[in-house]
């Protein structure tokens, strides 16, 4: 069975190295003299381009190296994924916009004309990410009020007018949040494929939510047994009502050609992170399952590197490095593979991955880990023949 | 005051062009890719309207055609130097959000971005699209969603509890917080449109009408937005039919100004000396047409500016 493998473009700027913070790419931090896109000509003045022309740079990257598509994040500090997808699509061929949204901020019946629109731009290359809101302040930020629970059970019934307008020209719907009389997309518009839907929360209203709705149930990498765990939770819910889910994992990589060289940069890139940062990531207010789980590893709290090792390979101190979730895979393009193998067997279907820089790591991925898949498993299976 | 053309674009005119379903069945061999659509069709037009002299693009809203905001985005790097006038109506959603999606537009495009608020539609077509606000309320909120906007776009931290819309702390943060709020064009002919293009507008269109019904308007709202502290200038949509003879003429479709080439640039010209400085203009078929007037019309226009000048 064939893998899905998405990478990500960074939307609130991108490191030049994962060793070093200060050192960017992106108008997150000053303009300056080695900082790049848009950056500066010798004479001090911008250059003229923009974040986007890098944002391009990654996408074809990613095409042009064996990914499927990529993740598009959306926070309050970043660009927004459902303007850079069609800015980017008469520039790509084949790489999927993974959107990540929040379904309160538009209307279910306005998104379903923006999606099918965006599919007859991009030839049905349009795929979502479907997130319901980690609470706190930067909800509120949002404009949005809702609780965490009233939050999911928006989303299940936007994504049911969502649906429903796109499939029946005849819809009629009568919801706690959202109601509809006889709606419906155009003929021309309701032809396109609904995109394919993935799906991230970990609280248990996320996964009834999911269960109904999600093609992929999507989870940041967690220590694996708990992640076998959730995923046979979520395959088995969905199984309950009929359905059969498949699960994705969305992790940052740090492959090199040897195991040494690879946590040397880890090494550097500790070393390297400054209290700011640390005070950054300590304590932000959030009511995401989730988001909570990463922070119990307590990353902020290390005096050294080698404190985050949680397993063979794995590093639990990535948000230190860069935003994101805190654990990530670390080792020589083999062990790298294998990890990736390793989890298919726990029952992932599809990744999301990524790495700092995006754009050269892309190319690093593609050609030198994703070619070792599954190669573990084949030798077993040779050697058992034997 | 210098004059703006924008070729107005509707996504549902002329259906069946660049569609495959729409490919006749011939003896020609077809090697064309059924990814071709309308987006490409809309590029073009996008690129003929940059080549032509027009200003900007103006993008009609269509509920049952291709998304105005989708299009403009689409075709903006096709196009790296033409203004994007999407029109959507305020029932899109978040306030917040769509001033969010507007930062990453006037990043990425050069601050090329502008907003026209489309009408909403009546009880029966908001109830087909999920809106649940009510008549009575439709002007509220249109003037909720344009405070919130520019509110969470202008200062940090931008706190508001209204009707519609809530926001705490709300704003954005550098770089994002950089660049220009998208010019907002309103339309509308009465008095109530008029007061809230006076608060709210940077452009408010006028449909084509008697240059003197049209002076009245022009001084009603300059007088309002004097009121509010603020500067308003004014446009006019209007279809066209341009040829080069009279006689040409007797084959085109009705449209709201017809003549020669002259004659068209002339009445253009008289409505700039009334006051109108932003011309959203549209015929058909729309990429022959966005040459033509582009070619033929614009620049007899914009000789009559001198005059235009010293009239003024
Ligand atoms: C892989 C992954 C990607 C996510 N991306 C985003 C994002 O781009 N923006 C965002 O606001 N939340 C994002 N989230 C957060 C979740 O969707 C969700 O809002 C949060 O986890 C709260 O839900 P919970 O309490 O069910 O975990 C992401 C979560 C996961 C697992």
């Amino acid at each position: 069975m064939a893998i899905d493998f998405y990478w990500r473009l960074p939307t609130h700027g991108d490191h030049a190295t994962i060793r070093r913070g200060s050192l960017d790419r992106g108008d997150w931090s000053p303009l300056a003299p080695g900082n790049q896109t848009p950056g500066l000509t010798a004479d001090g003045e911008e250059d003229g381009y923009r974040y986007i022309d890098h944002l391009a740079e990654i996408a074809k990257a990613a095409e042009i190296s064996g990914f499927i598509g990529g993740l598009i994040p959306s926070f309050p500090t970043t660009d927004d994924p459902w303007v850079i997808s069609p800015l980017l699509a008469r520039e790509t061929k084949s790489f999927r916009f993974m959107i990540a949204f929040q379904p309160g901020f538009l209307n279910p019946v306005q998104a379903a004309r923006l999606s099918a629109s965006l599919q007859r731009a991009t030839g049905g290359r349009t795929v979502f990410n479907i997130i319901t809101g980690g609470g706190g302040p930067s909800q509120l930020w949002w404009g949005d009020s809702f609780s965490h629970d009233d939050r999911y059970g928006r989303t299940s019934e936007f994504l049911d007018v969502f649906k429903g307008v796109w499939k029946d020209p005849g819809f009629t719907y009568d919801g706690r949040f959202y109601s509809v009389r006889n709606g419906g997309l155009a003929p021309l518009l309701g032809a396109e494929d609904i995109p394919e839907i993935w799906f991230s929360g970990s609280s248990d209203a996320a996964l009834q939510s999911a269960a109904r709705h999600a093609d992929y149930y999507l989870s940041w990498l967690e220590p694996y047994d708990q992640l076998q765990d959730k995923f046979a939770r979520v395959k088995e819910r969905t199984a309950q009502l009929g359905g059969e889910q498949k699960c994705a994992i969305r992790v940052d990589l740090v492959a090199r050609p040897t195991e040494e060289e690879a946590w040397r940069d880890i090494r550097i890139g500790f070393e390297n992170v400054t209290d700011e940062t640390r005070a950054r990531w300590r304590g932000q207010p959030t009511d995401s399952v989730g988001a909570a789980r990463q922070a119990a590893l307590r990353p902020t709290e290390a005096k050294r590197w080698d404190e985050l090792v949680v397993g063979k390979n794995l590093w639990g101190g990535f948000n230190l490095l860069r935003g994101g979730p805190a654990l990530g895979i670390v080792g020589s393009y083999e062990q790298c593979a294998e990890q990736l193998d390793e989890l298919i067997r726990r029952g992932a279907d599809a990744f999301i991955l990524a790495g700092t820089p995006h754009l050269e790591e892309a190319y690093r991925v593609g050609e030198e880990v994703l070619p070792l898949l599954g190669r573990a498993a084949t030798a077993g299976l040779l050697q058992a023949a034997e | 005051m210098t004059i703006k053309a924008y070729w107005r674009l509707d996504p549902t005119a002329e259906p069946g062009r660049a569609e495959p379903s729409a490919w006749a069945e011939t003896l020609a061999r077809n090697v064309r890719p059924i990814s071709i659509n309308r987006f490409d069709h809309y590029a073009q037009i996008a690129r003929a309207a940059a080549l032509t002299g027009f200003d900007g693009l103006f993008i009609q809203h269509r509920s049952d055609g291709d998304d105005s905001q989708i299009i403009a985005a689409a075709v903006a790097r096709s196009a790296p130097k033409l203004g994007l006038v999407p029109e959507f109506p305020a029932s899109v959603g978040s306030a917040v959000y769509a001033a969010k999606q507007a930062v990453t537009f006037q990043r990425a495009v050069h601050d090329r971005l502008g907003w026209a608020i489309a009408p909403d539609g009546d009880a029966d077509a908001r109830a087909a699209i999920a809106d649940p606000v009510l008549e009575a309320d439709l002007r509220a909120r249109t003037e909720e969603f344009l405070h919130v906007a520019r509110g969470v776009h202008g200062s940090q931290p931008f706190d508001f509890q209204g009707r519609f819309f809530e926001v705490k702390g709300g704003g954005f943060e550098q770089p994002l917080a950089g660049a220009a709020f998208p010019r907002v064009f309103l339309r509308g002919e009465q008095e109530d449109s008029l007061a809230l293009s006076a608060r709210h507008a940077d452009v408010h269109l006028f449909a084509l009408q008697p240059v003197e019904a049209l002076r009245a308007k022009i001084e009603d709202l300059d007088r309002l937005a004097l009121a509010a502290g603020r500067n308003v200038e004014f446009g006019i949509s209007a279809t066209l039919a341009a040829r080069e003879t009279a006689e040409d003429l007797q084959h085109t479709p009705a449209a709201d100004i017809a003549g020669t080439y002259d004659l068209v640039a002339a009445q253009l010209a008289e409505l700039a000396a009334a006051g109108i400085g932003h011309f959203v203009l549209s015929a058909s078929p729309s990429l022959e047409e966005t040459y033509r007037v582009g070619q033929f019309v614009l620049p007899r226009l914009r000789a009559h500016q001198p005059t235009l000048r010293a009239a003024a």
